[in-house]
């Protein structure tokens, strides 16, 4: 499999005309159609810690800052932290059968620091109650915190307020009589007191700059620096609330929670690739990749490739799927695609004017009803706009042309009990042997021949393409509607890197 | 080199797979692993007590390119209870006591070990340079740390060893007597 890794030379098209490498698709088998990684919407499924493997709500882990409250990681190398047992002689001294006194403190595996490194005292309980370090500047950032939800509360309320003077005229009987509440209050003689919400929010001191400076010390020009003692970037920003100069003021700190994530088909906004839910569990529920749907294409040899003659390349596919089907290659076609793209754009845009032009009908007339105002500033945003893929044009160029087979082959499902079986069984397809030169259980090899084009010089990467036409069996369908599997033909257009010429 | 000089010390336990050449000395306690190479090209080596040297682990004495020609090279000199891991390269030209060296780390020749170190997993270190005592090495970027204590010595593990690589592998066998 090193070729997930190595470099892609076979890429496939996605539907929204981005190359990439089979493992990197995914296949939605309700749309029929290739879908990579800008094609799906991610989204966050549950968050969990790695280390300890619990499962933390989104609102908790919110409050938590993302850090989970019983997992410490190491402020040296930022991997976690073990707990290590130290026994100190025994609980009395006096008793000879008394257990010893354990004590616990942190250490960490891989780089050998530890909680007694910078005099953190050893804890009785395993569990920890590791001391927290207080951040000094916690008030001036609850304050700014505060003021700046005030701030927020009152723009809020200054916005509806505009709302409301737009739809009724008139608020109150005393606006029509042109006495306002304050009005009214200096009248009778009560002190004004503004409305709550219009109340001008408190602003926080503004921090002061100062033009004194400590001077800096003699010893950073007398002193020969010593790297050990200094921390490095990544472990000032580990902590940054109190962002350690020296190793000796290093703290452990909290580890960072992890997500699993699961992945929608924007078009259908099915899944693709759901996880189980279990933090433990590396499974998934929904698994939708194209590497266990679409027919594998891998380039085994190319021969010379030389212009004005015809190169020989043997291509080996391979089927992932327990049906059969059969593959046509037929010609890349890019115009083809050009004009699919240039027709989604202008079905878009056709689109975007009728919505328009039912918003111009339907002006906003809809007065804001008393039960759909935000009832607190928690209150959900709308659904996510239906986000679709915009095709675009396939950039790959291709300086070669791949001669068109006459004759289409036939590829057996795949058979896992296949590879232990040495009894050579072609499943007694007839095979155009000018075409298909080898076959065993759900592979097969073709010959193809590929004519590079005129004005290609040497040391130029010769890159050739086709479409692949399959039979796809989509039992999704049939599990629905209690049919028979549908067979449908799906193509796909397939860019080859032959190499340098 | 002219022919092998391997003396072990009662004590010690070294398997025939191993591959030893040149001079060496080999301390009581001390564990070298089947397949385990130490190869003492430039001089003698003497290995010190309770070391463990596992699989794949290469110890060899090797004279930096610009001493090559120096006459009297000197001992390569490696302390007790060093734990070699699996698939290490040491080259140092002197190993004190208690020092791990993680798998697949490599030490250069030019290189001074002292006391207590740990060579993390992976790790080249080249460089010219003595390390002090209870430095730890450890990550993709050799980040140096300063320890105050130096790693745990894996008694236990040396002691099953003991008792179980003989049962499994032929064992060479010791031609001194236990060290005075
Ligand atoms: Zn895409
Ligand atoms: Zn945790
Ligand atoms: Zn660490
Ligand atoms: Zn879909």
């Amino acid at each position: 499999m090193s070729y997930i890794t190595g470099p892609e030379y076979v890429r496939y098209a996605c539907t929204c005309g981005l190359l990439k490498s089979l493992p990197n698709l995914y296949f939605c088998r309700h749309c029929s159609q290739l879908r990579c990684g800008f094609c799906v919407c991610p989204e966050v499924d549950s968050i969990f810690c790695g280390k300890c493997s619990e499962n933390i709500p989104s609102a908790e882990a919110k409050v938590k800052k993302n850090k989970c409250a019983n997992c410490l990681i190491c402020p040296s190398c930022q991997q976690d932290l073990s707990t290590r047992i130290a026994s100190k002689g025994v609980v009395n001294p006096d008793d000879s059968k008394s257990p010893a006194k354990k004590t616990y403190y942190l250490s960490c595996y891989f780089c050998g620091w530890n909680s007694r490194d910078v005099g953190i005292p050893d804890q009785t309980s395993p569990t920890g109650g590791w001391p927290e370090r207080e951040n000094v500047h916690s008030n001036r950032l609850q304050e700014l915190l505060d003021s700046y939800k005030q701030i927020m509360l009152s723009q809020k309320q200054q916005k509806e307020n505009d709302k409301k003077k737009k739809f009724g005229k008139f608020v109150s009987y005393t606006d029509r009589t042109g006495i306002t509440a304050s009005a009214l209050r200096k009248r009778i003689g009560i002190p004004d007191i503004p409305h709550a919400m219009l109340r001008k929010p408190k602003l926080p001191e503004s921090s002061t700059a100062t033009t004194e400076v400590e001077e800096l010390p003699d010893k950073f020009f007398t002193q020969e620096i010593d790297l050990l003692e200094v921390t490095t970037i990544e472990q000032r920003l580990l902590q940054p609330e109190s962002q350690p100069v020296t190793v000796d003021k290093l703290f452990p700190a909290h580890k960072q929670l992890s997500i699993k994530k699961s992945l929608r088909c924007r078009h259908c906004e099915r899944n693709v690739s759901k996880p189980e839910y279990n933090p433990n569990s590396i499974k998934f529920k929904i698994q939708l990749f194209a590497y266990y749907h679409i027919p594998e294409v891998r380039l085994v040899k190319v021969g010379d490739l030389k212009r004005g003659q015809p190169c020989e390349i043997i291509i080996k596919f391979t089927n992932p799927t327990q049906h059969q089907t059969t593959i046509t290659i037929l010609n890349l076609d890019l115009a083809e695609q050009e004009r699919y793209v240039e027709e989604q754009q202008m079905m878009d845009i056709s689109e975007n004017l009728e919505v328009l032009s039912l918003q111009f009908k339907q002006p906003t007339s809809l007065p804001s009803l008393p039960g759909s105002q935000p009832s607190s500033l928690l209150s959900l945003p709308p659904r996510q706009p239906h986000l679709t893929i915009k095709s675009r044009k396939i950039k790959q160029t291709v300086n070669s042309t791949v001669e068109i087979p006459q004759s289409v082959f036939i590829l057996p499902p795949r058979d896992d009990a296949a590879e232990y079986d040495d009894s050579n069984d072609t499943h007694n397809i007839e095979d155009d042997s000018n075409l298909v030169i080898w076959r065993k259980s759900n592979k097969v090899c073709i010959k193809l021949l590929v004519n590079i084009h005129e004005g290609e010089t040497i040391g130029e990467e010769v890159f050739c393409g086709f479409t692949m036409d399959h039979v796809y069996t989509n039992i999704i369908a049939a599990n629905f509607e209690n049919k028979q599997p549908q067979k449908l033909n799906h193509k796909v257009r397939i860019f080859l890197n032959l190499g340098k010429m | 080199m002219s022919r092998n000089n391997i003396k072990i010390f009662s004590g010690a336990l070294v398997c025939e797979g191993s591959k030893l050449r040149g001079d060496i000395t080999v301390g009581s306690g001390t564990i070298i692993h089947p397949s385990a190479t130490v190869i003492a090209e430039a001089g003698p080596i003497v290995i010190g007590e309770n070391c463990l040297i596992e699989e794949q682990a290469k110890i060899i004495h090797r004279v930096p390119f610009d001493q090559q020609n120096k006459e009297n090279i000197p001992i390569l000199m490696i302390g007790v209870h060093n734990v070699f891991e699996v698939d290490c390269t040491v080259e140092a030209s002197k190993i004190g006591n208690n020092n791990v060296f993680e798998p697949k780390c490599f030490v250069g020749s030019r290189v001074t070990v002292t006391n207590g170190c740990t060579i993390g997993a992976g790790c080249h270190i080249t460089e010219e340079q003595i390390l002090n005592e209870n430095i730890s090495i450890c990550g993709a970027k050799c980040q140096m740390r300063e320890g105050l204590d130096k790693p745990a010595p894996q008694n236990l593990q040396m002691e099953t060893l003991l008792k179980m690589l003989p049962n499994y592998h032929y064992i060479k066998k010791p031609n001194m007597k236990q060290q005075v």
